[in-house]
């Protein structure tokens, strides 16, 4: 076996695994606090992307300067869609919920299609895209490197905000319970709203991220929100550090299919999904 | 009630109507609290106790009538703001927050609320005297404590909200007789400590035995009044609730 080929995979997918985390923890977030498994996470993520993509054709803006712009219209995005439909749904039965999420997927999915079209857009001619470090045989682009450590700075970022701020204080106390919150003075609704757009915010950083990396099609998203729903299945609910571990094992576990595998690039979702149905059998043995 | 008329009201409801969906729970209750009173609540499973007391609050909204409280009209407030405006609830079921410790659950009840945070240190004091378990189970997370620990933080941490009322629903609730008593004794002497209280129990002997005054629900109604010695001696009350 070619050691460096298997090594370069590893790195590969610990690159990946930073956004994967990065798109996970926001999903995680709608989840443990309002308890909304949002089906449109991954759409938030494709809209950044595109957002980044057409500012950069008008404006000529750099995606480096881009994700300062659109993290805040993502979280607005996110604020907009929580009030005018998520605050209505929260005591419905969860297929509801998730109907009106899916719903909503498809209808920013569509909007996206209609404007961009399905072809792939690439953010083209930036310098720092071809630039790469050789250590020892094996390649590390800026762009992944960077990807990974801006990523990885938002998940720990997160984790510090819910335990050690107010505000994360305020959003763990809703998440574990609702009554108690508001009979402390919580406004329940409130929280809930900074933390859906919060969420949407950290899928939209994700999405300029991915315009750099990749040259995503408006389709991009629906196979991010599976993969970060894989993701927080794995890694038990409510549980950033678990998240984190959880995506770097899918991620190599992905690259290593993709790179060792005879055709392998083509069963790279198919990874995903055979480690949920291993996590969940091996779950249910557990329990019985 | 038609004594206390000097002294200022604490808790005044007229006509108020609430329930769940297409249940109405509650037909028309008229309360008045004066100022330091201690009042029971009493009335079988199902009156509607809980849910009067959760309409106050806010919990759930009105759907006819008027609450004013310290003063003020609760009518649609939400709950953090009827909280903030000096009522605290100890809830059904205690609605604790099974993941955070002791000190982080009491402390939770001033966290949000700016006039309460700056005598939380007090507040503190007083609730680690009123209960001392709590003191030593500090750092504990309140999802291993038992139910009468439980109780104890959920009305610690209605106390640290600093309340000049203080609704209680239920508080004997799967405690030892004994446990019981003490959070009886405790919410006596927070009563004596100046803080108007409203208690809804199934223990009718004792809630009657400590309150100033009480009230009868049935079906969502009030049934009787008086005070509690009264109450005690009515024989709707001996037939019904105290089996005599």
């Amino acid at each position: 076996m070619d050691t460096t080929l298997l090594v370069q995979a590893l790195v590969s997918g610990v690159l990946a695994a930073g956004l994967y985390a990065l798109v996970s923890v926001g999903l995680a977030l709608a989840i443990g606090v309002i308890g909304i498994v949002n089906f449109a996470h991954g759409e938030f993520f494709m809209v950044g992307a595109f957002l980044a993509y057409q500012l950069f054709v008008t404006f000529g803006i750099d995606p480096v300067w881009s994700l300062f712009i659109v993290a805040p219209a993502l979280f607005a995005l996110g604020g907009v869609i929580y009030t005018s439909t998520i605050r209505f749904v929260l005591k419905a039965p969860e297929l509801n919920q998730m109907l009106l999420t899916f719903g909503i997927g498809i209808i920013l999915q569509n909007l996206a299609l209609l404007i961009w079209g399905g072809d792939p857009r690439t953010i083209a001619g930036i310098s720092y895209r071809g630039i790469g470090y050789q250590i020892g045989g094996v390649s590390i682009g800026l762009v992944p490197l960077a990807s990974f450590v801006i990523s990885l700075v938002l998940v720990l970022g997160l984790y510090w905000m819910l335990s050690s701020t107010p505000l994360g204080r305020a959003m763990r106390a809703v998440a574990q319970n609702r009554t108690g919150a508001a009979l402390v003075g919580l406004e329940v609704n409130r929280v809930y709203l900074v933390a859906f757009a919060l969420s949407a915010l950290l899928a939209g950083i994700g999405g300029v991220m991915i315009a750099v990396i990749q040259s995503p099609t408006p389709v991009v998203g629906f196979a991010f929100t599976l993969k970060a729903f894989a993701i927080v299945v794995v890694a038990g609910l409510g549980n950033v550090r678990g998240i984190l571990f959880a995506a770097l094992f899918v991620a190599v576990a992905e690259s290593l299919v993709a790179t060792m595998v005879p055709n392998g690039d083509t069963l790279r979702n198919a990874v995903f999904f055979a480690i949920i149905f291993a996590v969940l059998i091996r779950r249910s043995w557990r329990t019985v | 009630m038609t004594v206390a008329t000097s002294r200022k009201a604490a808790l005044e409801v007229r006509g108020l109507e609430a329930g769940y969906g297409k249940i109405q729970v509650l037909w028309g209750i008229d309360l008045d609290v004066a100022e330091g009173e201690f009042v029971a609540i009493i009335g079988a499973n199902g009156a509607g106790k809980t849910t009067l007391l959760r309409t106050l609050t806010g919990l759930i909204p009105a759907r006819a009538g008027t609450v004013t409280a310290l003063g003020r009209s609760l009518r649609g407030l939400s709950a953090a703001r009827v909280v903030k405006g000096g009522v605290g609830h100890v809830p059904e079921g205690r609605q604790l927050f099974p993941l955070m410790t002791v000190r982080e659950n009491i402390d939770s009840g001033a966290d949000y609320l700016p006039d309460a945070r700056a005598r939380a240190p007090r507040n503190r004091a007083f609730v680690y005297d009123l209960f001392p378990r709590l003191k030593e189970r500090e750092r504990q997370l309140a999802g291993t404590l038992s139910g009468g620990e439980r109780q104890m933080v959920a009305i610690g941490r209605a106390l640290m909200s600093d309340p000049r009322l203080l609704l209680v629903d239920e508080p004997s609730l799967g405690l030892s007789p004994a446990l019981s008593q003490s959070v009886f004794a405790a919410l006596k002497q927070i009563n004596a400590d100046g803080v108007t209280v409203v208690l809804v129990e199934q223990n009718v002997q004792q809630s009657l035995l400590l309150a100033d005054h009480a009230v009868v629900l049935e079906t969502g109604e009030v049934k009787l009044r008086g005070t509690g010695a009264e109450l005690l001696r009515h024989p709707r009350v001996r037939e019904a609730y105290l089996s005599l």
